[in-house]
């Protein structure tokens, strides 16, 4: 859990810091739209490079951004194979390097790739470089299925990796980077109340068609306040059953089932409970909602957003521009 | 046997690389017989953490936590079956909403049986017994958990893990949020379950003048540190106990103040109201 750092705050000082949230959040919706009109993969490549350079000025922790990225890894290599699986346009690779394309499905490359994928689990429970561990399998699967050839033949079928489906994944992987990237920035920059502010300031003028964005903001901000809470709560709810036997890790499934019980149960009681006491603290101070209500903390435009604003904007006409060209 | 602490540290892990010290340092040993055992110290000295690792329920950072001579270390082994552990020592929480789940306080009060395998008729058995040991009425059986006064659910939790018969049990703030005739009933419950059935008890409290009439021996925490383990009567004859953020008893306070206003001669170290009471009327009569 606390490698998860997408929707976290973490407070510091810089540039972004210091940028009205509503410019923000505007500047990264724009950012993204802007990101989504390039066409290819250089043009992406650059988009990336401005991303990197924007965070590393607004003296962001760039080590929490790559920590952040660390359980969507798994997505990231989904979208790089299926790209290669199933692009097949422009030059094949393989065979332009003169490696062999024609792989081999028989009883002995079973059995070997078999031993292959045993070696790989055992050797990735213990060791740190998972990732070269994966590479080295899928290298090694690729060459028994390919130099492999005695023995009965079931079938052969023919592999191919095609530079328009290297590029087309890069393009890809890059684009959702960015992304991530930037909503990163945002919410790692922005407190938690003062994104709320921004959302509620913006969705105002919804008012129009009968969305009270006061009502919204408040909804989202008090979720977000016991998202912690309610987390600490489990555990200690947690924490009581198991010193009453319950085993949440192991035991049969009719045993789980009362066991989770046990959890839920507790929890919703104690959440309505806390429900109930916010409501009658906020109702004794006097609060109804929808009502003009003064601010602590009001939100201003200086002239970093005024910079801010240039900015995306800079970005979004030359996305423009290069996407008309 | 019992429990024994050998330089226990845990550390809570925070934000990154960082950690905060809960206790440090902790070496002590609880015997499985017949100890009547006050946890004391100032809010956040780590008197909770201390109390979870009497069970397993957590795992100390470094050093050795022996429970009914199975090690508790930071390395989970994987043939030690830490659940047993838990049957052994009983920890009652500090909020009785934490645990109460099921629709009736029978079935309640049978949940921590039924899980170390008891079939369902000594469950149901126990849980008779267990709730007439914290001085409920077999009627409460039928009833809904969650329709009982805050002290009638803190004695129906305490019923479901004295249900699970334990050696040792532990209470996290057992007397909180009850009135001042409501902790005394249960702490009297405490010291007749203790005279029947010679179990160790260890309650965590902040309440000096219960440490001072029910306690045999009082650990005292502060940032983690144990700085006391002894009687309270040797507690409370130390002057400084400011220092552990701990302020005297009642009685010992009252006769103190009596004792230097009006210059009587007095055993100030009387650790009940009657006992005070006693002393005052003995220093009256005196010519």
């Amino acid at each position: 859990m606390k490698n998860v750092v997408i929707g976290q705050y973490v407070p510091g000082k810089g540039f972004f810091y210091r940028i009205d949230p509503r410019t923000k959040i505007i500047a990264v919706v724009v950012l993204m739209v802007a990101v989504f009109l390039l066409e290819t993969v250089w043009q992406v490549l650059i988009g990336f490079a401005i991303a990197t350079l924007l965070v590393l000025a607004g003296n962001v922790p760039l080590g929490r951004i790559v920590r952040g990225l660390k359980p969507l890894y798994v997505l990231l290599l989904f979208t790089l194979f299926f790209n290669i699986a199933f692009n097949r346009t422009g030059v094949e690779l393989l065979s332009h390097y003169g490696l062999p394309t024609t792989m081999v499905l028989s009883p002995w490359t079973v059995v070997l790739m078999l031993a292959a994928t045993v070696a790989w689990r055992l050797l990735a429970s213990f060791k740190k470089a998972k990732l070269w561990l994966l590479l080295a399998w899928v290298i090694g699967l690729y060459f028994i299925m390919a130099k492999i050839s005695f023995g009965p033949v079931w079938s052969t079928w023919t592999l191919g990796i095609y530079d328009q489906g290297l590029v087309t994944s890069a393009f890809v992987l890059i684009r959702l980077l960015i992304i991530i990237a930037l909503s990163t920035v945002l919410t790692l920059t922005t407190k938690p109340t003062d994104l709320t502010q921004g959302i509620e300031s913006l969705m105002r003028p919804l008012k129009i068609i009968g969305i009270r964005s006061e009502e919204f903001a408040l909804i989202i901000s008090i979720s977000l306040r016991y998202i912690p809470t309610i987390l600490d709560e489990a555990n200690k709810i947690m924490a009581a059953q198991a010193s009453r036997g319950a085993d949440f890790a192991q035991g049969k499934l009719k045993d789980k089932v009362v066991q989770v019980i046990s959890l839920l149960v507790p929890m919703f009681i104690i959440a309505f409970k806390r429900s109930e006491d916010l409501a009658d603290a906020m109702e004794s101070r006097n609060f109804v909602p929808g009502k003009p209500r003064t601010r602590i903390h009001e939100l201003r435009f200086n002239y970093r957003d005024l910079l801010t604003g240039f900015v995306t904007a800079a970005c979004l006409a030359a996305s423009i521009l290069v996407r008309v060209l | 046997m019992g429990i024994q602490f050998t330089k226990v540290n845990y550390r809570y892990p925070g934000w990154g690389r960082e950690t905060y010290g809960a206790i440090a340092d902790v070496t002590l040993s609880i015997s499985a017989k017949d100890e009547f055992i006050a946890l004391v110290g100032h809010t956040g000295s780590g008197k909770s953490t201390l109390a979870q690792h009497m069970n397993a329920l957590m795992f100390p950072t470094s050093g050795t936590v022996e429970i009914f001579g199975i090690p508790v270390t930071a390395k989970r082994n994987k043939k030690t079956d830490y659940n047993s552990l838990r049957k052994r020592v009983g920890l009652v929480f500090q909020f009785p909403e934490y645990q109460l789940f099921e629709e009736t306080v029978e079935k309640d009060i049978m949940f921590g049986p039924r899980n170390f395998r008891i079939t369902e008729e000594d469950a149901r058995e126990m849980a008779k017994n267990a709730l007439k040991m914290v001085g409920l009425s077999e009627n409460y059986l039928r009833r809904n958990p969650f329709n009982l006064s805050g002290g009638e659910k803190k004695r129906v939790s305490i019923a479901g893990i004295l249900a699970m018969n334990p050696d040792v049990l532990v209470l996290d703030e057992p007397t909180s949020g009850l009135d001042p005739r409501g902790k005394h009933t249960l702490m009297e419950l405490f010291r007749s379950i203790r005279e029947e059935t010679g179990k160790t008890i260890i309650f965590i409290t902040h309440d000096m003048d219960l440490v001072y009439r029910y306690a045999d021996r009082v650990l005292v925490l502060e940032a983690g540190s144990l700085v006391f383990d002894g009687t309270p009567d040797k507690l409370f004859r130390d002057p400084d106990l400011e220092r552990w953020h701990l302020d005297y008893p009642a009685t010992l306070s009252v006769l103190d103040n009596v004792k230097k206003s009006l210059g009587w001669d007095l055993d100030i170290y009387q650790n009940t109201v009657g006992k005070a009471a006693d002393e005052l009327k003995r220093a009256v009569r005196r010519p």
